[in-house]
């Protein structure tokens, strides 16, 4: 699920940049460090604005100047239960991997309807049912996320497509 | 008959027709019969219809056949009675009862009674079916009636009489029945009273305990494990003397053995006296009532009584083996259980060395051995080829069946199967795991994993009382009372849990459990951790799959899926924790030998399975690693485009595999990448840098060059005055001829200042200098020197330029610092001289007009971008670099384009912008590769390295010696120039050297500081002793294409 989350951040500044146009650097610099990032439980997708930035404090040593920054940003976190829409991007026997955005999501075979079977003979590799569902790479799925795990700068999900109204969609 | 009435009504019927006939009475109607046959066989017929009338007609004799009904019937009615209460009086109650009856048939017969008189229609419409045979048998009574003609008195004579015979016989018969329902009451109405006691009443328990009336008990020793032998025979002997004179006096024998029991070694028996137990038991196998005998205390007889569940083995459940001593703590499989519960026929892997050590137990003298004792042989299925191998003698069996008796054990399938006593087996904290369990399955003829996860879950149940429970456990009741309850766990006190109800009608309530009836409840998706006995231990998963207490999972490490019992799990955060051992966790690069690197790619329990740096997998212990490399994060590498690659980039394979991944360690000439798309090895993959191309950097960095801030792009002091740092300084160039030498300087400095002299060899910093005014040679800093004209004797400045390779910290430095026009021009040489040297030479204008051209040429401006567009096309970063070749930046070396403008010489520099009119020049320059090819042509110095350079070939230098023109003015220059590069540098080019003077006026000092400074030259020192490298070197170089542009 989106959200708009105020967040706040510490930038560092080289004390090279100092001058007039600081807090643009600052932006800039919080920009290139936080969009795109995942924190955890959620991903930063892009940096509205930023409200408010304090008064660059000197650290000590570095001489790098510390500003609090103060943003606006469009979060994404995924839930238990919620449900995405993904792409797939590798299908083995034991189920597949989709992705929706940044995050990856398996599908295990027991999280798959029975008559979606995996056949392994097809080119290239697939779960079908032989009639209207064929699961490869590239498919569009609907998936309902079951659980989350968070790892070091990713998030992980496993999803289940065992429930109406999930699987593959029509394009 | 859909009516079930009249289902009924068919049943009286038939009960009628077979209850009034007794013995006693069929012989009478059998007599009675006879003696009408011989006359007439009406009466037979009016016999029938009478009967049929009879129950009807007469209740009181209806009661009474009821009476005989329920004699005849014997047990059946017995047990009617007895159902129905117990008093004593059975009159009163068989009365009670007899009243219910009659009424019931009563009911009946009323609605027979109804149809008597049309009886053939009736029992027609009625019943139908039942009555078919009698309608046919009426019909021949009736026919044959019609014959014989009494008329009607005579018929009603005969049925009077008939019916005194029959009122007669029924009050025979009365009798009868009445005597012989009282014989019956006397001999089972005791009986029936009895039963009716033991089956109904309900007596309270402790009404029933022992007192000192009933018999006592005593234990009598046995024979240990015989317990149950001695008490089947005591039965035997029971029944054997059952009836004849010497009856057992005992009433009862029982044990309490078992393998766990403390009364084991005891039976029990029970009798009045104690003389009837020694009796009962003389001469009786394995148990000894000589010795002392122990009277049980009434109050204990029920204690000794009290059923206590014992752990019941099922096939299929797992044990261990206590004995044989060979198999001992071996895991066994129950196949069945005998009867007397004693022995159990278990299946386990034997442990067989083929009579490499003698395994008959018995020596040649038939002697038992003493066991040997020694490493016992490894488990390992039967295989009967060894077997016949070694010892065929001892071998028989059936090939088919796969079963064979093997020194007299039996296998079946490979598996020693063999009938153990209980006592011997270790029935509870069997805790098989999953290993043990598989060699049992992966036997299997088919080799299907059928496990029975049952029986081991119920094996493993049992140990259960260790499961741990948790405060905030979430739990699950699956039996008892309470099952279906979902709750959390609160306190655990032994094996108590205290739970607190959150889902159904308990929510709220607290609950305590005992833990067996209890597992942990998870949902699809959790995040748990592996905990407890299972071979998966310490792995973390989410789960994807739960069908009873059994949990599928897929673990975080390694992305398959494990099948592990709920109990053996736990909730985890939903952080993935990485797994690891000692020191050394998942992903460390580690030193395995001084050669060889790996990448952990799984952490076991004890081991650890490292990828090498050859592509191997090896499972390893940790003291079998040498060290962990720190990570690197500052570890850099090319590519094979060359580009830079660092850990966390995304690479992608070149040929290969084309695997995708990112870069997890780079290790010399290796990295060690992690893909999503596999599996295997936990992901991880190792390539050669040299076989890897760059897909994306880390937070977009392309190619930056340091990973600390990039001061560069943001910095606006930098931005400002961007000199590139990355600038590389034109190669020192110490060798040579020092211009100075020859020349006429005067000293500025110093006792000799003032006095004019030849320079007759230099060093880098002084110059020996022969003084016209007195025939002595001194040695001078440059610094202190004035070049002057040896004609005119007129200053010429920055002469000492003319040697490039004077480092920056050359005496001479100062002074070009004083020197606006210096300024540039002493950086000239070294990175910018291109650019600038048309500033430098402006201001000075007239003045020093004649020598810039000369040290433009001679110097730098020759080869500055000679060098630059040299250098550059051999330089490695070419690619990389390409933007400074672009036509703006070549000239200038560093953007000198950009440059330009801000020295405001713009307009006199156009040629080397690549922009301006003379695009055609521009361009020339623009490109280093026509320029490179162009200059080449020239062919004046092809041979020299630098000779590409026309600059270079121009010039007067040493290296540029070689070229024609360095020596004239114009004759060689335009050759050089012109001639094989008119594509290259247009047609301008002629006019730019050749103009000589004339251009010089053309030219302002400002607009033209080139050729300005160059004009005087030519024009100056035609025929100077330096005019002629000046020119030379001039017309070479940059400046010909530069004016070109301009005109």
């Amino acid at each position: 699920m989106f959200f708009l989350y105020n967040l706040e951040r510490r930038v560092t500044l080289h004390p090279s940049y100092f001058g007039k146009n600081m807090h643009e650097l600052v932006t800039g610099k919080l920009l290139k460090d936080v969009e795109g990032t995942c924190t955890g439980s959620y991903y930063i997708i892009s940096i509205m604005d930023t409200f408010d930035i304090s008064e660059g404090r000197i650290l000590p040593g570095s001489g790098l100047a510390e500003f609090t920054v103060g943003y606006r940003a469009v979060v994404w976190r995924p839930f238990k239960g919620e449900t995405v829409d993904a792409v797939v991007v590798s299908v083995n026997q034991h189920g597949f991997f989709a992705e929706a955005g940044p995050l990856r999501i398996f599908v295990s075979t027991h999280l798959i309807p029975q008559d979606i079977k995996w056949d392994p003979n097809a080119t290239p590799p697939q779960f079908t049912n032989n009639e209207d569902t064929t699961i490869e790479v590239g498919t569009h799925v609907r998936v309902k996320i079951l659980g989350t795990r968070a790892e070091v700068g990713e998030l992980w999900a496993i999803g289940s497509i065992k429930e109406d109204y999930l699987g593959t969609l029509q394009v | 008959m859909s009516d079930p009435r009249d289902y009924h009504d068919a049943e009286s019927e038939e009960e009628d027709d077979f209850n009034p006939a007794p013995a006693d009475m069929s012989d009478d109607e059998i007599k009675g019969d006879a003696e009408e046959d011989e006359g007439d066989n009406r009466p037979a017929a009016k016999e029938s219809a009478a009967a049929r009338k009879r129950p009807a007609t007469t209740p009181h004799h209806d009661d009474d056949e009821d009476e005989d009904e329920n004699a005849n019937e014997g047990g059946e009615g017995d047990q009617e009675e007895g159902e129905g209460d117990d008093d004593d009086d059975d009159e009163e109650e068989e009365d009670e009862d007899e009243e219910i009856q009659g009424h019931r048939r009563k009911r009946r017969r009323d609605k027979r009674n109804a149809f008597f008189d049309i009886e053939a229609e009736v029992d027609d419409e009625d019943e139908p079916e039942d009555d078919e045979e009698a309608e046919a048998e009426n019909e021949g009574f009736i026919e044959q009636e019609e014959p014989g003609d009494f008329g009607e008195a005579g018929r009603l004579e005969s049925d009077r009489r008939h019916r005194e015979l029959d009122l007669q016989r029924d009050r025979m018969n009365h009798e009868d029945l009445q005597k012989e329902a009282e014989s019956f009451v006397r001999k089972y109405g005791h009986r029936r009273h009895a039963r009716g006691m033991g089956d109904t009443s309900v007596v309270p328990q402790r009404l029933l305990l022992p007192s000192v009336d009933d018999p006592t008990i005593w234990g009598v020793r046995c024979k240990e494990g015989k317990e149950r032998e001695v008490v089947y025979s005591i039965t035997k002997r029971i029944q054997e003397k059952m009836g004849t004179k010497d009856e057992l006096g005992i009433t009862a024998a029982f044990e309490r053995g078992g393998p766990n029991s403390i009364m084991k070694g005891l039976i029990y028996v029970e009798a009045y006296r104690q003389t009837d137990i020694l009796q009962a038991l003389d001469g009786m196998l394995n148990v000894y009532p000589r010795t002392r005998l122990l009277l049980v205390d009434i109050k204990e007889m029920p204690d000794l009584l009290r059923v206590q569940k014992t752990p019941t083995l099922e096939p299929g459940a797992w044990v261990r083996l206590k004995r044989p001593l060979k198999y001992a703590g071996d895991l066994a499989q129950v196949q069945d259980i005998t009867e007397n519960g004693l022995d159990v026929r278990v299946r386990f892997i034997p442990r067989l060395d083929y009579g490499v050590r003698d395994e008959s137990g018995t020596n040649a003298d038939g002697k038992r051995k003493r066991p040997i004792m020694g490493p016992k042989p490894p488990q390992k299925l039967f295989s009967e080829v060894e077997a016949r191998k070694r010892n065929p003698r001892n071998l028989t069996g059936n090939p088919q069946t796969n079963v064979w008796t093997y020194n007299g054990d039996q296998f079946e399938g490979g598996f020693l199967v063999k009938d153990i006593k209980i006592q011997h087996l270790t029935v509870s904290d069997v805790n098989p795991s999953l290993e043990e369990v598989t060699r049992f399955t992966s036997g299997g003829e088919d080799g299907v994993e059928n496990i029975d996860l049952k029986s081991l879950a119920a094996s493993l149940r049992d140990s259960n009382a260790t499961t741990a429970y948790l405060p905030n456990d979430v739990v699950e009741v699956y039996e008892g009372e309470q099952k279906g309850v979902i709750g959390k766990a609160t306190k655990v006190q032994a094996d108590i849990v205290t739970l607190e109800v959150t889902e159904g009608e308990l929510a709220g309530q607290t609950i305590d459990v005992p833990t067996k009836g209890l597992r942990k409840r998870f949902q699809l998706g959790d995040h748990v951790k592996v905990i407890g006995g299972s071979r998966y231990r310490d792995e973390l998963g989410m789960v994807v799959k739960i069908s009873e207490d059994r949990v599928t999972l897929l673990t975080d490490q390694t992305n398959t899926e494990i099948t592990v019992f709920s109990k053996d799990l736990r909730e985890a955060s939903d952080i993935a924790g990485q797994g690891s051992l000692g020191q050394y966790s998942l992903l460390d690069l580690v030193q395995l030998d001084p050669t060889t690197v790996g990448c952990i790619v799984k952490v076991d329990r004890e081991s650890l399975v490292v990828l090498d740096q050859n592509g191997d997998t090896r499972q390893i212990m940790p003291s079998q690693i040498a060290n962990k490399l720190p990570k690197r994060k500052l570890a850099v590498a090319a590519d094979r485009t060359g580009s830079e690659i660092r850990p966390d980039d995304v690479i992608k394979e070149y040929g290969g595999m084309g695997r995708q991944g990112k870069i997890i360690h780079i290790h010399r000439s290796y990295v060690f990448c992690h893909t999503h798309q596999t599996t295997e090895n936990a992901g991880i993959f190792v390539s050669r840098v040299s076989s890897v191309s760059t897909i994306s950097a880390k937070g977009g960095r392309i190619n930056a060059a340091s990973s600390g801030p990039d001061l560069d792009t943001m910095n606006p002091a930098k931005k400002l005055n961007p000199v590139g740092k990355n600038d590389m300084p034109p190669p020192r160039q110490v060798f040579g001829r020092d211009k100075l030498v020859g020349q006429t300087v005067t000293i500025r400095k110093g006792g000799w200042k003032g006095l004019l002299g030849r320079v007759k060899d230099t060093t880098d910093t002084h110059a020996r200098v022969e003084l016209h005014t007195k025939s002595k040679v001194i040695s001078v800093p440059k610094t202190d020197l004035m070049v002057r004209d040896s004609v005119s004797g007129r200053e010429i400045k920055n002469y000492e330029n003319r040697r490039p390779g004077g480092p920056n910290g050359t005496p001479t430095r100062p002074q070009e610092r004083a020197a606006p026009d210096w300024n540039g021009g002493s950086r000239t040489p070294i990175a910018a001289s291109s650019a600038r040297t048309p500033a430098w030479k402006t201001p000075s204008g007239g003045g020093a007009g004649g020598r810039t051209p000369a040290w433009g040429k001679g110097g730098d401006g020759g080869r500055t971008p000679a060098w630059a567009d040299g250098s550059r096309t051999v330089n490695p970063y070419d690619g990389s670099r390409t933007a400074y070749g672009s036509g703006s930046r070549t000239p200038a070396w560093s953007s000198g384009g950009s440059k330009t403008p801000a020295h405001d010489f713009g307009s006199k520099t156009p040629a080397y912008g690549g922009s301006g009119g003379g695009g055609g020049g521009g361009d020339a320059w623009g490109s280093k590769t026509p320029y490179g090819a162009s200059a080449a042509t020239p062919g004046v110095s092809a041979t020299d390295a630098w000779g590409y350079t026309p600059g270079a070939g121009g010039s007067s230098n040493a290296y540029d010696a070689p070229t024609p023109g360095a020596n004239l003015l114009g004759a060689p220059t335009p050759g050089a120039l012109n001639a094989p590069t008119p594509g290259a540098y247009n047609a301008p080019t002629p006019g730019a050297p050749t103009p000589g003077g004339g251009w010089q006026s053309g030219w302002g000092a400002e607009s033209a500081p080139t050729p300005a400074a160059a004009a005087p030259t030519p024009g100056a020192s035609g025929g100077g002793y330096y005019g002629a490298p000046t020119p030379g070197a001039y017309t070479a170089d940059t400046p010909g294409p530069r004016y070109t542009d301009d005109d």
